[in-house]
């Protein structure tokens, strides 16, 4: 597509997004739209570890999880302001990325991912265990947006910007000197290396990055739950976001943004497959991986192609050196 | 002003790979390292690069010890390399593929990027408009936008050759670079080789192909099992009896 056409559907899905409330019909379809949004904010961070550095965290509903408690017991609980505590929640989910990810980032990949399902589970057990703190298996209520964010459209637009604010700034890491070397430190580790990428601080840098935006998840997740229990954050959700990457596939936005959309809608809008639950899942995974084993994303980029002209493609090698020598020169003078 | 291997030792288990070998690269010469498999050529690459530490000896550039340094640490001090299978990021454009090679000239850090503050699109625009030059000047004007998996073998060897340059290193150390490539490309190979020489790169060029070398090469440095048998220009070494034994054949 030409840049003008790619403008002209960004504002038209933009447009559509703003007015959702308008033409949703139903107040559940707006929570939906609301909840999927709140999942994109911690998936689009997710994605940055998973589908650009290849590092398969299961375990982030751990740190939805905290961040959920946080903003409640800190919004609710002792009443500060809400804005302010999403942004706690974020900064401690944040922290716990950082703890997380310093001794596990290091392990091979199984090894990452054992980790962190472990994490998950060790958060669930305190949220259970800490009753003064988070009201253990009674759980906690809580709080909503304070004005002009308390109604059904005022949440909606708020999680919508946010969601908003965090495709773009994974957008533009992912496009930029940051993408590429995520992007090797996932497919040669070797290469990495060799051009001077360091391959843990990337690694962890990223994972931090996920942690604040799953922090924030929680707290709009939780808003839109409007009370919390740990049964709320089972396990299985863990595995539901990364699953939605890899549907997506890795190293694209939109895929995974599909990915969440597909599979956080179709089991609500189609009551014969809500009643099919994980199995619907494991079969559309197992479609996916068998079928398009590079995602959603992939599939577009294909169909894309198609749709521009097929040229006649050369694969010679013809060095133009007196090109060569100024290009080496003009690196060499940049000193 | 040189990278060098200073009586090098490296052992796996029991088996010594490199007894004793030192090597230096200088700025502005092609140096050749030929010898039989298993005579550890790809094991001094990998300690001058820093994948492998030595058990003696030790690697210096410019008189600096950095035997301990890092992979990515040489890479800052301008010590590139390709490898025996060309080693790409299939999923991305031959074009970003190649810009992947300025990542130590990009100055924005991960916060900024995120916000795609200004420095973002400074380094972006260097970098593009470098990794641009080099492609064509290397030939690939014709694949710059196409994802690398759909590269073929040649284009893989000479986009490697493309990043490494893109790291505007003072030394570049190719992994036998002519495996699999036509007469033809191995000329093409030669000349992009002698642009680099006379731009003040020094080039290590381990390679089978001894024909290419000893054409290409200032100095060559033969190995067997580990041990230097001769070093000197093509023609001592070609002339050498103990290289003919051992490698050339009579």
């Amino acid at each position: 597509m030409k840049p003008a056409g790619k403008t002209l559907a960004l504002l038209l899905v933009a447009a559509a997004l703003v007015t959702l409330p308008w033409w949703s019909g139903d107040q559940y379809k707006l929570h939906l739209a609301a909840l999927i949004c709140a999942y994109w904010v911690l998936i689009g961070g997710l994605n940055l570890v998973v589908g650009y550095s290849g590092q398969l965290s299961i375990g982030h509903v751990g740190l939805l999880s905290i961040g959920a408690y946080c903003f409640t017991i800190l919004a609710g609980t002792h009443g500060i302001h809400p804005g302010i505590a999403i942004v706690a929640a974020g900064g401690l989910c944040a922290l716990c990325g950082f703890l997380l990810g310093l001794p596990s980032l290091r392990l091979p990949g199984f090894y990452f991912a054992m980790a962190t399902l472990a994490f998950a589970l060790i958060v669930a057990e305190i949220t259970l265990a800490q009753t003064a703190l988070t009201g253990g298996g009674v759980g906690l209520a809580v709080p909503g947006f304070p004005e002009p964010f308390d109604t059904p459209a005022g949440t909606y637009w708020l999680i919508l910007a946010i969601a908003a604010l965090v495709t773009w700034l994974t957008w533009n890491v992912a496009r930029h000197t940051w993408g590429r070397g995520l992007v090797a430190v996932r497919d040669s580790a070797v290469t990495a290396q060799a051009v001077g990428v360091p391959v843990f601080r990337a690694k962890l840098t990223v994972f931090v990055f996920s942690g604040f935006t799953a922090g924030v998840a929680g707290a709009l997740f939780a808003v839109l739950q409007s009370y919390i229990t740990p049964d709320t954050f089972v396990f299985d959700l863990g595995l539901f976001f990364f699953v939605c990457i890899i549907i997506g596939g890795r190293g694209h936005i939109i895929g995974p943004m599909v990915g969440t959309i597909v599979l956080t809608a179709l089991p609500e809008m189609v009551a014969p497959l809500a009643k099919l639950g994980n199995f619907f899942y494991g079969l559309l995974l197992l479609a996916v991986v068998l079928l398009v084993p590079e995602g959603i994303g992939r599939v577009f980029e294909l169909l894309m192609q198609r749709l521009r002209p097929r040229r006649v493609e050369s694969h010679v090698v013809k060095p133009d050196l007196e090109r060569l020598a100024r290009a080496i020169a003009k690196g060499k003078a940049a000193g | 002003m040189s990278l060098a291997a200073r009586e090098i030792t490296k052992r796996f288990g029991g088996l010594t790979a490199l007894a004793n070998v030192s090597l230096e690269l200088r700025p502005g010469e092609v140096h050749g390292l030929i010898g039989p498999n298993g005579s550890g050529k790809t094991t001094l690459l990998n300690l001058l690069s820093g994948y492998y530490r030595p058990d003696g000896g030790s690697i210096v550039v410019d008189e600096t010890d950095i035997s301990n340094a890092t992979v990515q640490q040489r890479a800052r001090l301008g010590v590139a390399r390709t490898f025996q299978k060309p080693r790409l990021l299939p999923t991305l454009s031959v074009l970003d593929n190649a810009m992947l090679g300025g990542w130590r000239d990009a100055r924005a850090g991960f916060i900024s990027t995120a916000f795609s503050l200004p420095q973002v699109r400074r380094d972006e625009r260097e970098l593009r408009g470098r990794a641009e030059e080099l492609l064509h000047g290397v030939g690939l004007s014709h694949a710059i936008g196409r994802r690398a998996n759909l590269l073929e073998h040649a284009e893989q060897r000479f986009l490697e050759i493309a990043r490494g340059l893109a790291q505007r290193p003072r030394f570049i150390l190719l992994d036998e670079p002519a495996g699999g490539l036509t007469p033809a490309e191995i000329e093409h190979l030669a000349a992009v080789i002698g642009i680099m020489r006379q731009s003040g790169i020094g080039v290590l060029l381990v390679e089978h192909h001894t024909d290419f070398v000893f054409r290409v090469s200032d100095r060559v440095t033969t190995l067997d099992v580990g041990k230097i048998i001769k070093h000197g220009t093509p023609d001592e070494v070609k002339r050498d009896p103990e290289v003919i034994r051992v490698y050339l054949g009579a």
